[in-house]
Order: structure tokens, then sequence, then C-alpha cells
């Protein structure tokens, strides 16, 4: 099989985090992703700051891995979390990128982004900021994030303009937020956005753990597509609206990542390459090399996890013979993972999957049940990444 | 409608947050924006590269003085493909 070049990195260089959003992809339990060989690794200065760090890579590391990635072919990085602005050396990573002729995107909450800090990111060469809300105004949108951030977020998005960095805002919709759709839109134009994200959750991490308390009805899916669509033929040439559709309510998948290993990977704090952000919590059958005992290009070409589900020979059926499989690739591996057990299956969002009906159980009891607001359970930060060092 | 909208006059430029580079892997030339990326042909390659602040007018000039070719053919082809950029986003008018 010939292996294609990686085009965008997602650096998730932290999982600190102030905010607590009970949807966050983020895994719920992190075993510690540092491979045992770390423990023998003959630098001291290097586990000493490891171990300072929380298990989190280096900024040295960071910088080899950066310039390790734009050899392989990648042009874009997103630097992620957690908030990426928890790590102090967040510029000195972006000049990096830079240097090494990436496009950089920095995806936050915003929190802790003060004057001095935007500057800073802006001279480092920061081309372009994804900010967070968790819906129009502070009530709801504090009473999500589990802290007072609604407020302190406009006050960024105003230094964020006044710095002229491009902005794209991302609201992630779920069952709280989605039926003030029309004033997230409105949030959007006031902030002078570029360009609005608005997501639907998808069910990974604690988003899975919190499904019965985010999934919306049927009746408020439908009403948000009207609403989405009507905004994005009035804001046409002025913001560019992208609308997620929430999955679970589709009857073909997603066209997950284009392929697993075709065109993105991550790398998480403790600098395990995964194929996809959620796999590591999703699909636990499978184990993911480190860039502190591998190299990247090594990683993406030669490695188990990358290879799993390259190309089309792993399909099982409907997918092996489905006209659609170069088109959605069977759907999301961990989404398979999480809800028929084996990452192997075609994702029960297909309707030619054998398991939808795991799928629409799941929808009949939302749809069928009050509408009063159900229990979520907050996102914690994770206690050490550390514990195996 | 969309090929004689734009006047000679108007000034391309590259839209905010939108970068033009050579690819190394391919040695073609992408644009980079926010969460995506656009491979340009030749045409466009050769449009973008001269967009400095330059006229519609100029470039096509430009263009027919250093390909030796017609330039109202010329001009038929970059407001083509200015104008796709443009709805794209990718470029704006000054």
């Amino acid at each position: 099989m010939t292996v294609p070049r990686p085009y965008a990195l997602l650096a998730e260089i932290t999982y600190r985090c102030p905010l607590h959003c009970p949807y966050c992809s983020n895994p719920v339990t992190v075993e510690s992703a540092v491979p045992s060989g770390q423990q023998a690794d003959p630098t001291a200065l290097r586990t000493a700051h490891a171990t300072a760090n929380n298990g989190e890579l280096t900024t040295e590391e960071w910088k080899q891995v950066i310039r390790e990635a734009a050899t392989l072919g990648v042009l874009q990085i997103g630097f992620s979390g957690g908030e990426p602005l928890a790590r102090r050396d967040l510029a000195e990573l972006i000049r990096a990128a830079r240097e090494a002729k990436l496009y950089t995107n920095l995806i936050t909450s915003g929190i802790g982004l003060d004057d001095d800090r935007v500057r800073a990111l802006r001279d480092a060469g920061l081309d372009s900021i994804q900010l967070s809300f968790q819906s129009d105004e502070s009530s709801l949108a504090d009473e999500i994030a589990g802290s007072r951030a609604h407020e302190r977020k406009l006050g960024v998005a105003a230094k964020i303009r006044a710095a002229g960095i491009p902005l794209s805002l991302n609201f992630v919709i779920h069952r709280r937020n989605i039926d003030r759709l029309p004033q997230i839109i409105d949030l959007t134009e006031a902030l002078g956005a570029e360009r609005v994200e608005l997501a639907n959750v998808q069910f990974y991490g604690w988003a899975f753990r919190n499904r019965a308390a985010l999934l919306p009805t049927r009746k408020q899916v439908d009403r948000a597509r009207d609403i989405a669509t009507a905004a994005k033929a009035r804001l046409a040439g002025k913001i560019d609206i992208f609308y997620v559709l929430p999955d679970y309510y589709e009857t073909r998948p997603k066209p997950c990542l284009n392929g697993w290993g075709q065109r993105y990977l991550t790398i998480n704090p403790t600098g395990n390459v995964l194929p996809c952000p959620t796999a590591s919590s999703a699909i636990p059958a499978l184990s993911f090399e480190n860039v502190r005992t591998r190299d990247l290009d090594w990683i993406w070409r030669e490695s188990e996890s990358f290879n799993r589900f390259r190309g089309t020979e792993w399909m099982p059926e409907p997918c092996r013979s489905c006209p659609q499989r170069e088109i959605d690739f069977g759907g999301c591996r961990c989404q398979a993972a999480l809800l028929t057990g084996n990452a192997a299956n075609t994702d029960p969002v297909c309707e030619f999957s054998p398991n939808r009906a795991s799928v629409d159980a799941v929808l009949r009891d939302v749809n069928s049940s009050s509408d009063a607001p159900r229990h979520w359970t907050y996102r914690t930060n994770p206690t050490s990444l550390a514990a195996l060092l | 409608m969309r090929a004689t909208t734009i006047s000679d006059l108007a000034r391309p430029s590259l839209a905010k947050g939108v970068r033009l580079q050579i690819d190394s892997t391919t040695g073609k030339s992408v644009l980079l924006y926010p969460e995506g990326i656009v491979e340009l042909n030749e045409t466009a390659h050769e449009i973008l590269s001269r967009c400095d602040g330059r006229t519609l007018g100029e470039i096509v000039c430009k263009l027919a003085e250093e390909y030796e070719a017609d330039s109202n053919a010329l001009t038929a082809d970059v407001r083509d493909t200015l104008s796709d950029l443009q709805r794209r986003k990718l470029i704006e008018f000054k």
C-alpha cells in the first residue's frame, strides 16, 4: 500500500484546562501514555523535565517533533489541548512551527489570553485563532463550562480583533444550547469573527459518558438545521458558517478523518502519536507509539496503529463491497469501537450496519423522555500524567 | 455575471489569514487558511504571485508580456480564476 503524506498535525500540548465542559473529547481517565522505556532514558535532564511537566513533552521535544512533522509533509499545525495557553512556552512553539513553514492555528478557550500574550503570539507568527464559546450569554455558558468564563471570553475576542489576528469561533452544540442557535449566530456577528463552527457534539471522551444529557431531540435538530441553513444564506460573503450535523441522526456515517492515516495525525501531551485524537480512549485494543522512542516518519509509515485501518483492506461487509467505501471510509473507527466493542466494524450510524439498532435505541430513549435537563458529569483535569514515571 | 463584476482597476490580494506557499513535498503552490489547504493550478499560481498591490489590468498586462499571450483571452482567464477564489473567500479586492 502506498502511504500518503499527512497534511495537518493536531498538537495537544497539555490536558490541563481551566474549563470543565461535559462534552470534552479528552480521555475520561488518562492512563499514563508514557512508554515504559522512558524510565530507562539515559538523559537525566530530559526525565527531570518530563517529571516537572507532569509527563508532558518538553519545549525541546515539541520543537523536534514539529520539525519532523514538516519534513513528513505536514503544512498545518493546530495547537490544542486541554487549554494550550496553560503552557508558558506556547509562543516559542508557534515560532518553531512558523520557522518550519507551518500554518499555525491556536484552538483555545481564551482563558489566560491578556494583551501581552496576544501580542507575543502574534509576533511569534500565529496565523489564526479559534476561540471556543459555550453559549451566547453568561448564565448558561458558565453553567456548561463549569467556570465563570463567558465574560472573559468576550473580552478576549476583542483583544484578538485588536491584534489583527483572524478569528474563528467554535460552539459545541448540544441539547442544552441548541435552541439558542439564533442568538449564538448573532453573537458571532457582533464579535466580528470571520468564520464560525456550529458543531453538534460528537460522542467521545466525556461526551460519551454524558450522552443522555447532551444528545438533542429530533425536533431540536430539525429546527437548528433550518436556522443554520438560513443564516448561511444571509451571511454569505461575510461569515463562513460550518454547521456540523449530529451524526446519530444521519443515515450515512461521516467520512472520519478522510480515512485513517491519510491526512491527519495527533500528538497527545505525553508524546503518543494518534491517527485520531479520540483513538487512545475509544480503542483500548490499539497501542500507540511515542515520539520519545520512535521518529515520526516511522510512526506514520510503519506503525501498527497507523496501518491497522489504512485503505480498504481491513473492511468487513457491508463496507467491503459498498460503493461508498472510498467516500465515507466506513465512518468512524472510534464510534464503531464505543458502540459495538469492535473498531473494525462499520460505523453503526450507517443504515447498512448490522448494529444500527444500537444508535436507534439511544435516539428512542432521548426522544421519548421528558425535556427536563438531565445531570451531567463535569470534566476534571487529569491528576497525574506522570504516574508511571 | 461573475466574470464581469471585477473591474480592471480592482487590486486583488490574499484575504486575511490566507498564506501562499510552496508545498515542499510536491513543489506545487498552495493556499493555506484556517482549517484548510487548496492546491493551486499553474494559472492560479502565476496570477496570485503577482497580486502585490497591482490592479487586475496591470496583472493581465504583465502576464501578456511575459507569456507573449493575447491579453483579451488572458483577461477572461484571470477574471475567472480570481472570482472563483473570491467566492471561496481566499482573496479580496481593494
